[in-house]
């Protein structure tokens, strides 16, 4: 039986990812299960699902804490999120991300192969929905299941032009799918967040340009996280707390605040 | 001609209501259950299922509707979840229509899954049936009709799916031919309906009609009880013709020559069997029963199945608050006049969605295998 963790943010598809992955082990004649993990579902937190392929009798109904493989539907999430936590030892990671195998930074040696979906799904179906492209990835990068059975899935869920469209992300990151060996750091760098931080939800992050801040406090007042404090009369934002959501870009008054992207 | 599909629990019980021609549905929604409703309003609507959808405020009045419905004669079901289920005990009590509900189980203090929502109604009349995985749930909806409107039966069955676990997992379902199941489930034909009321002197004959002496409730509890055999039939009938078992009362796996057996209700079964599997191959003598139908409560057969075994160890995704686990009471109080009673152990887990683990159900099993083999291990645990 092979177990697979899906890593994504709500409004990325990981859920249909993982129910695609499960049709389309279905279709090759194999048992599947499709588990979606239920809990703080919203636009850009991060959720988790799984996947099983195997035998009907070994399929048991915990989740899955030590993968064969995980997928990772965003390039930022492997900032916040463990996302290798438990991957078996020859495991393999599907990553979404820009940059090549060799240039992703791991603790540990696993097989990597990343492809750039965010990319790819902005060519083919002009919105950043990661779940189809990275399913491409994970046909080249793990062999599980054939890049035919993917498609076939893919037609079964969408019809008409936005199943043409899901077909050619499929394919696109099939073609496109580097597989090679990470750089493995002793200390990634990564920094453990406080439990109650939703900082992980962050895909882009408000920063202030002092030059422009009075020092008004109406950032202070909105910041639903409480994360702005007034430093020598200027607002500074604390990004271990701060989840991304710009109100405080929006509610200043003189335009001191603006978004930047988060980079890999 | 059947086929097979990726489809979660929840549709797997619309799908069950649907091959059963059910002709009025009326329910609530309520997490984790709220899908089921939306499925089978969409087959209303769209002409594939030829039914009432009586839409309502609240639990109390689906239960309400569906009975009014079933006295009518009409082919009826239902659909809800923890503190929804906990709003429909009233109406519940007593009822001897051969309604058919599903309850998507969820903790009556949660939205997690645990089954101490559908364990609160075990005192009402109904007949409880407990599902595995979604093939099972889609296959005992029509046997829960099979049971229900049995003439010697004619009680409601509730069939239980563990919430989240069960309602939103997708898995390969087989979807029956309509034609096989219209040969097994023909359609509902009662003596007395629409057209044909029940006259008053036979309704105060009725057993258990007013449930305003003792002797009501005598009836309605032996009437209970003698549906064991029916419900046995049922599940052997559709066995026979589909080539699916779910053992009616109780499903014994690998129990032969076991020194040690857990029962299991519900998605902790499919988790269990592997690991009985595993260890099997080491030489273990371990067992699995999975108890599909908890009310009626299985006491003879357990007995007899109890002299087989030197310990039972009881998973109880439940607790009854200031008793203990639900089904470790009732097991162990139905061997107590066995003059050579195997050890009985019980566990609670699984509750308020607690996830179980194939290592939590090896620890039970091994437990249990200590007991039999003379260890002192302790009566009951939470794991």
């Amino acid at each position: 039986m092979k177990e697979i963790r899906f890593h994504g943010r709500g409004g990325q598809g990981a859920v249909t990812a993982s129910r695609l992955l499960a049709t389309a082990a279905f279709l090759e004649g194999k048992h599947s299960q499709s588990i979606p993990m239920y809990g703080t579902e919203r636009r850009g937190a991060p959720v988790t699902a799984f996947v099983r392929i195997g035998e009907k009798e070994k399929m048991v109904r915990s989740l899955i804490h030590e993968p064969d493989y995980v997928v990772v539907l965003d390039p930022l999430l492997r900032k916040t999120v463990n996302v290798t936590e438990g991957l078996k030892e020859d495991g393999i990671i599907v990553l979404n991300s820009s940059v090549t195998p060799g240039e992703v930074v791991l603790a540990k040696q696993f097989k990597v192969a990343t492809v750039d979906a965010t990319g790819i799904a902005l060519e083919t179906l002009g919105r950043p929905i990661t779940n189809t492209a990275i399913l491409g990835a994970f046909a080249k990068g793990t062999g599980e299941v054939s890049l035919d059975s993917v498609l076939e899935a893919v037609k079964m869920q969408w019809s008409g032009r936005l199943g043409e469209m899901n077909v050619k992300a499929v394919q696109v990151a099939y073609d496109r799918t580097v597989i090679g060996d990470p750089k493995v750091v002793s200390d990634t760098g990564k920094k453990e967040a406080p439990s109650n931080s939703r900082a992980d939800w962050r895909t882009f992050k408000p920063v202030v340009d002092e030059a422009k801040c009075t020092g008004c406090r109406v950032c202070w007042v909105f910041c639903p996280e409480n994360t702005i404090l007034m430093v020598d009369g200027k607002s500074t934002i604390n990004y271990d707390y701060c989840k991304g959501c710009g109100i405080c870009v929006e509610e200043c008054p003189v335009g001191a605040i603006t978004m930047e992207k988060e980079s890999e | 001609m059947a086929h097979k599909e990726l489809m979660v629990g929840n549709k797997a019980v619309a799908y069950g209501a649907k091959l059963s021609k059910v002709e009025v549905v009326s329910a609530y929604p309520v997490t984790p259950q709220t899908t089921i409703v939306q499925y089978l309003a969409e087959f209303v609507a769209q002409g594939e299922l030829d039914a009432r959808f009586i839409e309502v405020e609240s639990e109390m009045s689906a239960q309400v509707s569906v009975q009014g419905a079933s006295f009518t004669g009409a082919r009826t079901f239902t659909a809800t979840s923890g503190p929804g289920l906990l709003y429909m005990h009233h109406p519940m009590m007593g009822c001897q229509l051969p309604i058919v509900m599903a309850v998507v189980h969820r903790g009556n203090k949660s939205m997690q899954p645990d089954h101490t929502d559908l364990m609160a109604q075990r005192d009402t009349g109904w007949i409880h049936l407990y599902c595995e995985d979604n093939q099972e749930v889609l296959d005992t909806c029509m046997i829960a009709y099979k049971i229900a409107e049995n003439a010697k039966v004619h009680l409601p069955v509730v069939l239980g799916l563990d919430g989240y676990i069960l309602s939103y997992t997708a898995e390969p379902v087989e979807i029956p031919d309509q034609e096989e199941v219209d040969d097994y489930l023909p359609p509902y034909k009662p003596k007395y309906g629409l057209g044909n009321p029940l006259p008053y002197e036979e309704w105060v004959k009725r057993p258990g009609g007013f449930y305003g002496s003792q002797n009501a409730w005598l009836s309605h509890h032996t009437k209970m009880m003698d549906t064991r055999k029916v419900i046995e039939e049922a599940h052997s009938e559709f066995n026979k013709k589909f080539g699916r078992n779910y053992g009616g009362l109780y499903d014994e796996y690998r129990c032969e020559d076991a020194d040690a057996v857990l029962v299991a209700m519900g998605t902790i079964a499919s988790t269990a069997r592997p690991v009985i599997d595993q260890m099997r191959s080491h030489g273990k003598k371990v067992g699995l029963v999975k108890l599909k139908t908890f009310r009626p409560f299985p006491d003879d057969e357990f007995r007899e199945l109890a002299t087989r075994h030197k310990a039972i160890g009881v998973i109880d995704r439940n607790v009854s608050i200031g008793g203990g686990g639900v089904v470790y009471a009732e097991l162990r109080s139905a061997l107590y006049d066995l003059e050579d009673r195997p050890r009985v152990l019980g566990f609670h887990t699984g509750l308020a969605g607690k996830e179980v683990t194939p290592g939590h159900v090896n620890h039970m099993a091994e437990k249990t295998l200590n007991a039999a083999a003379g260890g002192a291990e302790s009566a009951v645990e939470w794991v």
